[in-house]
């Protein structure tokens, strides 16, 4: 793999949209064409090396190419957006919009991520180390889908509204997850190992989605009805698939776990599940 | 003509294989006993074509850590002359014989890129679930997609996949092992028969891997389409006009298998045989052919022990 490495430097207070930052946008071109690549500050144009030091080697095939970003860019928006191949690695925190639309690649954030992460990615691999804000892996306003394929897995907690329009694909959260997670959704599978938030699943329609919450519950919506406390089979290979697949060890704790089984949201008619690890 | 081979006479002959619609699952359970029970019901009564549905057989047991659920599991391979039919005696015995049976779940064994074609079994059976199946997902946008089916039984919820992979196989490899006596005659079957499975991806349908009464296409008796294999029925040796059993051989044994490729029936064949062979007691092997009326493998005893 190629690895072209970008190191922030700018100083500016006002958000970047750096949706250039993305494998696909970079392979095959030269360095001196990348350095000229177009950002945004508001309305403002800048070039790429007016924020970031530009290095390393470029490929002629995406699926070959990881970018390295150094550096602070909690301010740096849409890296990764609509990616469809290849690597990127960020060292520290990131902004918004992190891998949105992403449809292939792999983005791993070794700090933190802001907002709308993984936002309607429809395919690839997202992976926060530490904790990701609001809107993880759901819809933007006025869509009707958020999330629909692909993995995210955060090590740390993650914000409101997590997964939010869900349709398909997998969110694993192995902190804590605020109100709201799995909000609309109509498929797709959320795992939190932390303690999740109360109004999980709120207004969840069903198609095969369900929350699998392993470290407990604050509360559950009133119109979610309890039917059944057993050990569940396709758990284990979702379970057995985190540990192998993603790293996520805890998982094989929960191989003979009870679980309670929970469907609604009733208040749309929805058929969704939410699975409650029993606590042994 | 004929060879030696360790001091056991092998007729320079060939076994004649044919094409077969051939899957490949795996029946998982809470614990091994479960989950042979599970196998052992789904192969029952699928020997042969001649009078059952399909053929089938337990290829091996698949230990915890190698099935998807981490349960103790069963390989299972089932044959059909036709896709459709295969599909049919799949989708039944997996219903009255795996669903019904406590804590089973079922998994393709047969991955799509090895695979002629995907039966879409587990989404017939999801029927079962008169509405209240969940439909689970796996690997959408991120490598293979995989789906499976949930549905929810007395006991709890049965989980199947949706597709189960088949491609064109081979039946009909066999081998007839003649001793002396019946007992090491039937050892050096055994011997055989444990041999054959230490080759992936191949079955011994008949009881135990072996088959007694081998059997002949036709009969004197208008009604019946096959009949004992006289040429082979020692006790009537010195009756039966044309007998193949030689003077010294009171007992024989037929071993049939079936295999998702020739190459892996050759060298199955030729294991057996040896084992067969070093287990003594053995007076002479041949091989059932129909002069390459049947079908179009021609499985030499001889390229299968050089195949080992």
């Amino acid at each position: 793999m190629k690895i072209l490495k970008l190191k922030y430097f700018g100083e500016t207070l006002i958000p970047i949209e750096a949706e250039n930052i993305t494998p696909d946008l970079i392979t095959g071109k030269q360095l001196s064409e990348i350095e000229r690549l177009t950002l945004y500050t508001g309305n403002r144009e800048h070039k790429l090396s007016e924020f970031f030091d530009i290095s390393g080697d470029v490929s002629n095939e995406v699926g070959s190419q990881m970018i390295l970003v150094e550096g602070e860019t909690s301010l740096v928006k849409y890296i990764g957006s609509s990616m469809s191949s290849g690597k990127i690695i960020i060292e520290g925190n990131t902004g918004m919009h992190l891998g949105s639309k992403m449809t292939g690649g792999e983005i791993q954030v070794k700090g933190s991520v802001d907002d709308w992460a993984g936002a309607e990615m429809s395919g690839g691999y997202i992976r926060v180390n530490g904790n990701a804000g609001n809107r993880l892996g759901s819809g933007y306003r006025g869509s009707s889908e958020g999330m629909t394929g692909g993995v995210i897995v955060v090590d740390g907690n993650v914000g409101q509204e997590c997964g939010a329009l869900l349709r398909r694909g997998m969110i694993v959260i192995r902190g804590a997850v605020a109100p709201f997670a799995g909000v609309h959704m109509n498929g797709g599978q959320i795992f939190a190992f932390g303690k999740v938030s109360k109004r999980l699943g709120a207004s969840a329609k069903g198609n095969g989605g369900f929350i699998a919450c392993l470290g407990g519950v604050e509360q559950m919506l009133p119109t979610y009805k309890y039917d059944s406390t057993y050990k569940p089979n396709f758990m284990r290979v979702y379970l057995q698939q985190l540990s192998e697949n993603f790293g996520v060890k805890e998982a094989e704790k929960f191989m003979d776990t009870s679980f309670e089984r929970y469907s609604g949201d009733l208040a749309c008619g929805g058929n969704n599940e939410i699975f409650i690890a029993s606590a042994e | 003509m004929s060879f030696n081979f360790n001091g056991v006479e092998i007729d320079d002959t060939f076994a004649e294989g044919f094409t077969m619609w051939g899957s490949r699952i795996i029946v998982t359970a809470l614990n091994r006993k479960w989950a042979n029970i599970a196998a052992q019901n789904m192969t029952g009564f699928a020997t042969s074509v001649i009078a059952c549905d399909c053929e089938a057989g337990i290829e091996r047991e698949v230990p915890s850590e190698s099935t998807p659920d981490h349960r103790p599991g069963t390989a299972i391979m089932v044959f059909g002359f036709s896709k459709g039919k295969l599909s049919g005696s799949m989708l039944n015995r997996i219903g009255q014989c795996v669903l019904t049976c406590p804590t089973s779940a079922i998994f393709n064994g047969l991955p799509q890129n090895e695979s002629d074609e995907m039966l879409d079994i587990g989404k017939s059976l999801r029927f079962f679930g008169d509405g209240y199946q969940v439909k689970m997902r796996m690997n959408d946008g991120l490598g293979e997609r995989v789906r499976f089916w949930r549905i929810p039984v007395m006991q709890g919820e049965f989980l199947t996949e949706e597709l189960y992979g088949a491609k064109k196989a081979v039946a009909g490899g066999n081998f007839l092992i003649m001793g002396e006596e019946e007992k090491s005659t039937l050892e050096a079957a055994e011997r055989a028969v444990e041999a054959i499975h230490t080759v992936p991806m191949i079955i011994t349908p008949f009881p135990g891997g072996l088959c007694r009464s081998g059997s002949k296409v036709g009969s004197k008796y208008a009604f019946l389409k096959a009949s004992t294999n006289t040429p082979f029925c020692p006790t009537i040796k010195h009756t039966f006009k044309g007998s193949n059993a030689p003077e010294k051989v009171n007992s024989i044994i037929e071993i049939v298998l079936n295999g998702l490729d020739e190459s892996s029936v050759r060298r199955a064949m030729g294991f057996g045989i040896k084992a067969a062979v070093e287990a003594g007691g053995v007076k002479k092997i041949t091989a059932v052919n129909f002069g390459g009326k049947l079908g179009k493998f021609k499985i030499g005893l001889r390229e299968s022990l050089e195949a080992t």
